[in-house]
């Protein structure tokens, strides 16, 4: 059953990392109002719960390790102990290593450090004034689950009124195969106080009836504590959602019996002599014998592994395509049944995939919130003074999206920390507040989310990147770059501007590991700074990777997809319409100048052109284009297939799909098609060869493009009329 | 862990020996059933046992009370040890009473 035991385990790695999650934030913001009490808290809670779930599933390390600052911060919650930046950073140092001791066993965690250890409790202690004791690892695997003592076996202590709580526990049918043990629960409640426990075997069927592996027995307890209910609560944190739980508290009662365990059919036994088992009584008869396993299933989430998503989604996504077959032989048959049934199961596929996409959705605020250790880390090793602010954290996202960002959102951060904002000094000096900002943001722009990291440092110095880039022979000095392009510099591999290399950045790595991520999702990043007051650079990514709706569309044999998010209209355009623009690639929509390209042409496609055409009018970055094709087919859903690496370089094309009849059909990516078109009119017309070198593309610049006159016609509109 | 039924004329041995959990879960009750014949008496022994959980408790109890209805003698022998009684009688089992020594 190791496999089991693993699998346990890895559950609680998971709810684990998520209260890591929450305990830093709370520490963080604690670290900037000192007194308070509700994050003081929830602080200690989090602790508790780690060392108590720790010891649970095994990890007794973690849990022995975190008693001792659960310690420390039940001495803060009492008013013993002050709150300072000292024992928040130490508990941050501890956090590390709690992580470390939870991750221990998995593929490339580093394991914790038993010094660093020695070291954080050494100092806990001495602000504590507790006595000195040498943290000993056990092992280096976690422990076996239920063996020895419970780690800190000493109650938390805590203040206030002893009251006596009404316990009742009645774990689920799936209770024990998700690796609980009600033991051990009960033994750490036993730890807030004085603790009696009645177990009900009422509801046990018959040997013959039994499910081996369900629990059927149940609890009432009372605990005698000065503990609070959310104290109690914490202690089935991780079993909330598989058990039945209440916690009242019972009205003082003076009256303690010693009830028998024979008086009672359903109990096995009562241990205790001060069960006030009147007040159980009295709560009984109002309870309506209600058992957890009456109840229908009410979990209101399940945690499934990523892994099962991504091939759930992979599943819908032939589906998908499976379906597309399906119209088609449905159309080439004549049969309205079959039409019916297909028509039925195109609007199913649609709806699963919508679904499965959603399932994948996830708010971006767990990436957003992980920098705020990182900002204050920083802030600290570099003598910086730094507020990171949030914005748009419930902006969802697809999840592989999200799982990628984190190194790009972290190497801009770094940048900023290091590079854009300034020391105190120098920005009292320039007249802002010594407090630097960095705000990080999210938000929705049609099909694409925008993410942006904005600093209020000194902005990026134009011209020193212009000139590093005339040194790395990256342009040269007679050329005429816009700001965008010459920031665009930045994301080049080994370019930096800074005379420094420190531990955080300089060394030219990262900005370009930046673009390189932003790319392989199929996102684009833009960089706008101005000197002295900061730089916002922001990231533009897709909001899913897996399946888009998208366009079909034929140029002579070839299928191609263009995502319909981009597409805002098609219009006809016809000979007399391309004569009357006097052969300019414009197109005269309602008033407004839309410049097209013609793709037959970009793809070096030879098949002879229709009487009459569409051009597709996309909105993109720089602004309005119409691509031009033979024929719109109608709308797809889209499954995007990789191309491989063979095509890696190949950057017009954002992926490939199948269609119904086996047909490859390419994804168009319109944003670089925009820019490559440009790009290519702009060589042209300025005879030069492109300025960043082969493969790198560089924002184009709208100005120019209307300079352009291949672009734009002086004359008379063009008679492109819309559809 | 290890479960193992013993059976001799009249009398079935169900030895219980390490840590018996969820894990034996299914093999202890398939041999409490197999063990509760009408006419021979079961005796479940503890010695070895070092861990006992909530399964196992179940099934121990769902088997004493089948024996009793069914007039089957059943009894435990040996005694467990301090610390695990001890936690059972924590967890609500008046565990000196449950696995005394006679049906």
């Amino acid at each position: 059953m190791a496999s089991k035991a693993d699998q346990f385990k890895n559950a609680f790695r998971e709810e684990g990392r998520e209260v890591l999650v929450d305990l830093e934030a709370a520490l963080l913001e604690l670290n900037d109002h000192h007194g308070d009490a509700e994050l003081i808290g929830r602080v200690f809670r989090a602790l508790h719960t780690l060392k108590g779930s720790g010891a649970m599933f095994g990890f007794e390390d973690m849990a022995t390790f975190t008693h001792n600052l659960e310690t420390a911060f039940d001495e803060v919650r009492n008013g013993r102990l002050a709150v300072t930046s000292e024992l928040i950073d130490l508990t941050l140092s501890a956090l590390d290593q709690i992580r470390a001791m939870l991750e221990e066993g998995e593929a490339g965690a580093p394991p914790a450090d038993p010094a660093a250890c020695t070291e954080i409790l050494t100092k806990v202690r001495h602000l504590t004034g507790k006595p000195e004791k040498h943290f000993i690892m056990k092992s280096s695997a976690p422990a076996k689950t239920d063996s020895g003592d419970a780690p800190g076996a000493e109650p938390a202590t805590a203040t206030g009124p002893v009251r006596e709580w009404l316990i009742r526990f009645a774990p689920g049918a799936d209770f024990l195969l998700n690796g609980a043990n009600p033991l051990l629960l009960l033994r750490e409640l036993g730890q807030l106080g004085g603790l009696a426990v009645k177990a009900s075997m009422a509801a046990l069927p018959p040997l013959d009836e039994l499910d081996p592996e369900r629990c059927y027995i149940s609890w009432e307890m009372v605990l005698s504590t000065a503990a609070g209910c959310d104290a109690i609560r914490d202690v089935f944190i991780f079993v909330e959602e598989s058990c039945e739980l209440t916690i009242e508290t019972l009205a003082a009662s003076s009256e303690s019996i010693s009830a028998s365990i024979a008086d009672r059919k359903d109990a096995v036994s009562m241990n205790a002599a001060d069960l006030t088992a009147r007040a159980l009584e009295d709560r009984r008869e109002n309870r309506g014998g209600r058992r957890s396993y009456d109840a229908p299933d009410n979990a209101s989430s399940l945690r499934v592994p990523a892994a099962k998503l991504d091939q759930f989604v992979d599943l819908v996504g032939e589906l998908v395509t499976v379906q597309a077959r399906l119209s088609e032989i449905a159309q080439q048959h004549d049969d309205p049944e079959m039409a019916a049934v297909s028509e039925e199961i195109e609007r199913l596929t649609a709806s699963l995939r919508e679904n499965s996409m959603n399932i994948r959705m996830m708010p971006i605020r767990a990436t957003f919130e992980k920098f705020r250790r990182l900002v204050h880390d920083l802030a600290r090793d570099l003598g910086k003074n730094v507020e990171l602010t949030i914005e748009g954290a419930e902006t969802e996202l697809d999840k592989t999206v999200i799982d990628q960002l984190s190194d790009p959102l972290m190497h801009l951060i770094r940048n900023s920390m290091d590079h854009g904002i300034e020391p105190p000094e120098a920005r009292i000096k320039r007249g802002k507040k010594p407090i630097a900002t960095i705000h990080l943001s999210a938000r929705h722009s049609g099909a694409s989310v925008l993410i942006a990291v904005s600093d209020d440092g000194g902005g990026i110095n134009a011209e020193a990147v212009r000139n590093r880039a005339i040194e790395r022979g990256l342009t040269t000095g007679d050329a005429q770059l816009t700001e965008s392009e010459i920031f665009s510099f930045i994301f080049q591999p080994g370019f930096s501007t800074a005379a420094q290399v420190t531990d955080v950045s300089g060394r030219g790595v990262g900005m370009d590991v930046v673009r390189q991520r932003v790319d392989s999702l199929r996102g684009s990043t833009d960089v706008a700074s101005k000197s002295g007051l900061g730089t916002t650079v922001t990231l533009r990514l897709p909001l899913t990777l897996a399946i888009i709706d998208g366009l079909l569309v034929t140029i002579g044999d070839a299928f191609f997809v263009l995502p319909l998010a981009n597409i805002l209209e098609c219009i006809e355009l016809t000979r007399a319409g391309i004569e009357a623009a006097n052969g300019k690639h414009i197109a005269n929509v309602r008033g407004e100048i839309v410049p097209y390209i013609r793709l037959r042409e970009h793809f070096n496609i030879g098949t002879p052109r229709p009487e009459i055409e569409q051009i597709m009018i996309v909105q993109t970055e720089q602004g309005r284009y119409g691509f031009v094709v033979d024929r719109v087919l109608g709308d797809c859903q889209t499954v995007i297939k990789n191309l491989g690496r063979f095509y890696r370089h190949v950057q017009l094309v954002s992926g490939a799909t199948i269609l119904g009849d086996g047909t490859v059909a390419l994804i168009l990516d319109p944003e670089r098609l925009a820019q490559d078109a440009v790009r290519a009119v702009l060589q042209r017309t300025r005879g030069r060869p492109g300025a960043a070198g082969g493969g790198n593309r560089l924002p184009p610049d709208r100005s120019s493009v209307k300079r352009d006159a291949n672009f734009v016609s002086s004359g008379p509109a063009a008679g492109a009329s819309p559809q | 862990m290890a479960v193992a039924l013993e059976e001799s004329g009249s009398l079935n041995v169900l030895r219980l020996e390490g840590g018996i959990d969820i894990a034996s879960a299914a093999e202890l009750k398939e041999l409490l059933v197999k063990a509760l014949e009408p006419g021979k008496e079961l005796r479940v022994a503890l010695g070895g046992v070092t861990d006992l959980d909530v399964t196992a408790v179940q099934l121990l109890w769902a088997a004493r009370q089948k024996a009793c209805a069914a007039g089957v003698g059943f009894t435990f022998t040996d005694s467990l040890p301090e610390a695990l009684l001890g936690t059972l009688n924590q967890a609500g089992f008046q565990s000196s009473l449950f696995f005394e020594n006679n049906s």
